[in-house]
């Protein structure tokens, strides 16, 4: 059996609100392997950013243990929480959240300059993965250049480029056009595939809805549903 | 990663503008007013120097006692043995003698009687002799209005002023009036062979220049003088040589009770130089430390807003994996970078500033017409010295990092996810 690089277990996560307390996590437990193509889903305010956040390092849980890459997130210091994130994790956000001031090639390569691989190492690495997004052409451009569908294909190449394990992959569509949201799942999907990279959305878009393997529902902080999806819909 | 922080910066005008702008203007002025002030204690210490008190002086006990009275009747005798001996222990210093005195400038017409009257402010050096540099120390010949330098006994030069106040012409006549080393009345009669206007107003009102040897006459003080001056053969003021050479030379007088012995000061002790120096030294550094701390508080704002504005920035590179702390430490990079532009350009455009003020220099002279006795060049001018390279740049480069410093401690306060949580827009 594939090994789990995401555990979640008794995660609650508790936000000071005035006086009082707001659980925007009650009591999670879950599990993700290795590869999975999966989402949490719910309405808003249920707590899907929240989770997200959380195995992403940027947050850590109230109480519980969120285990990532086998770190347990409550007790990395700022340091070792970044360099999780530089070496496994890739994020790509609602708004493609591009630095204006550099090129296309140069955001996707910062990832590689914290890394402080080589000019050549580099180099290789981005315009490969700009080609798996298909912007190798683009690889000049300034971000304000772009439609929202490239700038949303950046972002992902952003996230690739270094061949992370896992992509944390937040309401990724809901800025984009029918045609744009299915271009860029498509790829995902392909990417998933072809590198094995575990991808964890969260969502309410009925259309990543129909590509994921898995949904875990989550609703007011707690997990309604974990639903496990055949493997057919990839067209 | 420099190059990559490089970058940014030169896109990102918003972001290296303003401070450049800022840092710029600070070290101009920072270089600008401390060339501004070694240029006028330079000024001013040759000024004293080269009219009064030498690089050192000497002149009787009770001479110094009361010197501001020009008191002749307790002046130096035997002064040429003196001065032989000076320059024999000390070589390397230009000795000169000189006598100040006070008196009464009568201009008598055709039949001998009064034309007009008016207190003397007279200064008898040495004119003729061949070896003689003080008519040039003196810058004399270019401070003529009109006429020559006395070419021979007998003549004189006379502040500009006062020939204009006393309607002289040259090769008029005019007559002495004062009083001898015993007490005598004395008279002399001087034909004027030029006027003159050194710009320096303690030197100018009622000025009457005469040779050693005509004062050493007219005030019967043959082989006296009123003070003995030595210079540096170099030119140039150095107080711990010159303090050396005063406490040798005083040595040899401190067992005597004589009241006309020779005493010599340096110049630092002379009116009251050595607070005005101290003054003036710590006048840059209180100026230096206004700008770096004025220039680190704008700076700090100019950060703090950049700051705020590139929390989105931030943002993304704590999610692609940069720490706070390597964030924090590309800020202060980015300002060490930033600070090194606005410095250089600084400092060239004050050093050029400062090198056009010692060249031209800035005419004040209408403002002292009238005043003080201190003696103050009338015309401001800079100096360029090497520490002006540095006296700018560091504290232009100072300020920017303490401004993106403190800045930047924001990031430190800020939880991650608060600072993640700007991206979700
Ligand atoms: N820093 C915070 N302080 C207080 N409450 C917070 C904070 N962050 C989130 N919350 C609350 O926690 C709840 C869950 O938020 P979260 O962003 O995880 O929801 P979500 O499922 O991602 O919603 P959406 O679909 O709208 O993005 C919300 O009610 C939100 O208001
Ligand atoms: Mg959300």
């Amino acid at each position: 059996m594939k090994e789990n690089i995401i555990t979640i277990e008794h995660v609650t996560k508790r936000y000071p609100v005035g006086e009082g307390e707001f659980t925007a996590l009650n009591d999670v437990n879950i599990q993700f392997r290795k590869g999975e193509f999966a989402g949490i889903v719910g309405p808003s305010g249920s707590g899907k950013t929240t989770l997200l956040n959380i195995i992403g390092s940027l947050d850590s849980p109230t109480e519980g243990k969120a285990v990532v890459m086998g770190k347990n997130i409550s007790e990395l210091n700022h340091k070792d929480s970044a360099l999780l994130r530089n070496l496994h994790l890739g994020f790509i956000f609602q708004v493609y959240n591009l630095l204006p001031v550099y090129t296309v090639f140069e955001n996707v390569e910062f990832a590689l300059l914290l890394q402080n691989k080589t000019v050549t190492e580099r180099k290789k690495a981005v315009m490969e993965s700009l080609e798996w997004v298909g912007l190798g052409k683009m690889a000049n451009k300034k971000p304000s250049k772009l439609s929202g569908g490239e700038g949303q294909r950046v972002a992902i190449a952003r996230a690739m480029v270094k061949r992370p394990e896992i992509v944390l992959a937040d309401e990724p569509t809901a800025n984009l056009d029918s045609a744009n949201a299915h271009a860029i799942l498509k790829t995902m999907k392909t990417l998933n595939k072809e590198l094995n990279t575990t991808f964890l959305f969260s969502t309410h878009d009925e259309k990543v809805m129909g590509y994921l393997e898995r949904m875990v529902h989550l609703e007011d902080g707690k997990v309604k549903q974990d639903e496990i999806i055949e493997a057919k819909k990839t067209e | 990663m420099i190059k990559f922080l490089f970058k940014g910066i030169l896109r990102d005008k918003s972001r290296s503008l303003s401070p450049i702008i800022v840092i710029t203007i600070g070290v101009v002025l920072t270089v600008m007013l401390s060339g501004l002030l070694k240029g006028m204690l330079t000024d001013m210490i040759d000024q004293n120097a080269w009219f009064e008190t030498g690089h050192v002086k000497v002149m009787s006990r009770e001479y110094a006692k009361n010197k501001d009275q020009l008191p002749n009747d307790l002046a130096l005798l035997g002064v040429d043995t003196l001065m032989q001996s000076l320059q024999k222990e000390f070589p390397f210093m230009n000795w000169v003698k000189r006598i100040r005195f006070g008196g009464l400038i009568d201009v008598p017409d055709a039949q001998g009687n009064s034309k007009g009257q008016g207190p003397a402010s007279g200064m008898a050096i040495d004119l003729f002799s061949p070896h003689s540099v003080e008519a040039r120390r003196l810058n004399i010949a270019k401070s003529l209005v009109t006429g020559s330098v006395p070419s021979k006994k007998g003549e004189s030069i006379i502040g500009n002023e006062f020939a204009e106040k006393l309607h002289l012409k040259l090769g008029d006549e005019i007559t002495y009036i004062g009083s001898t080393m015993n007490g005598e009345m004395s008279f002399k009669n001087f034909r004027v062979s030029g006027t003159i206007r050194f710009g320096v107003a303690a030197m100018d009102k009622g000025a009457v220049i005469i040779d050693i040897t005509d004062a050493q006459e007219m005030l019967d003080m043959s082989d006296g003088a009123g003070e003995l001056l030595g210079f540096f053969n170099s030119g140039i003021y150095n107080d711990k040589k010159a303090q050396l050479v005063t406490e040798e030379f005083n040595e040899h007088y401190v067992q005597s009770d004589d009241n006309f012995a020779p005493i010599m000061f340096r110049l630092k002790e002379q009116n009251n130089l050595s607070g005005y120096l101290d003054f003036v030294n710590s006048m840059s550094t209180i100026l230096v430390s206004i700008f770096v701390f004025a220039m680190s508080i704008v700076l700090w704002n100019t950060g703090l807003l950049g700051g705020l504005r590139r929390y989105y920035e931030f943002g993304i590179r704590l999610a692609l994996g940069e720490s706070k702390g390597h964030i924090y430490r590309s800020l202060i990079l980015e300002a060490i970078l930033i600070g090194t532009i606005g410095s250089i350009i600084g400092s060239v455009i004050g050093l050029a500033g400062t090198w056009y003020m010692q060249v031209h220099g800035l005419d004040l002279s209408g403002f002292l017409k009238n005043a003080t006795s201190m003696m103050m060049p009338s015309i401001l001018r800079s100096q360029l010295s090497p520490e002006l390279i540095y006296i700018g740049f560091i504290p232009g480069l100072l300020a920017m990092v303490l401004g993106n410093m403190l800045s930047g401690i924001g990031i430190y306060k800020r939880e991650t996810a608060t600072l993640f949580k700007e991206l979700e827009v």
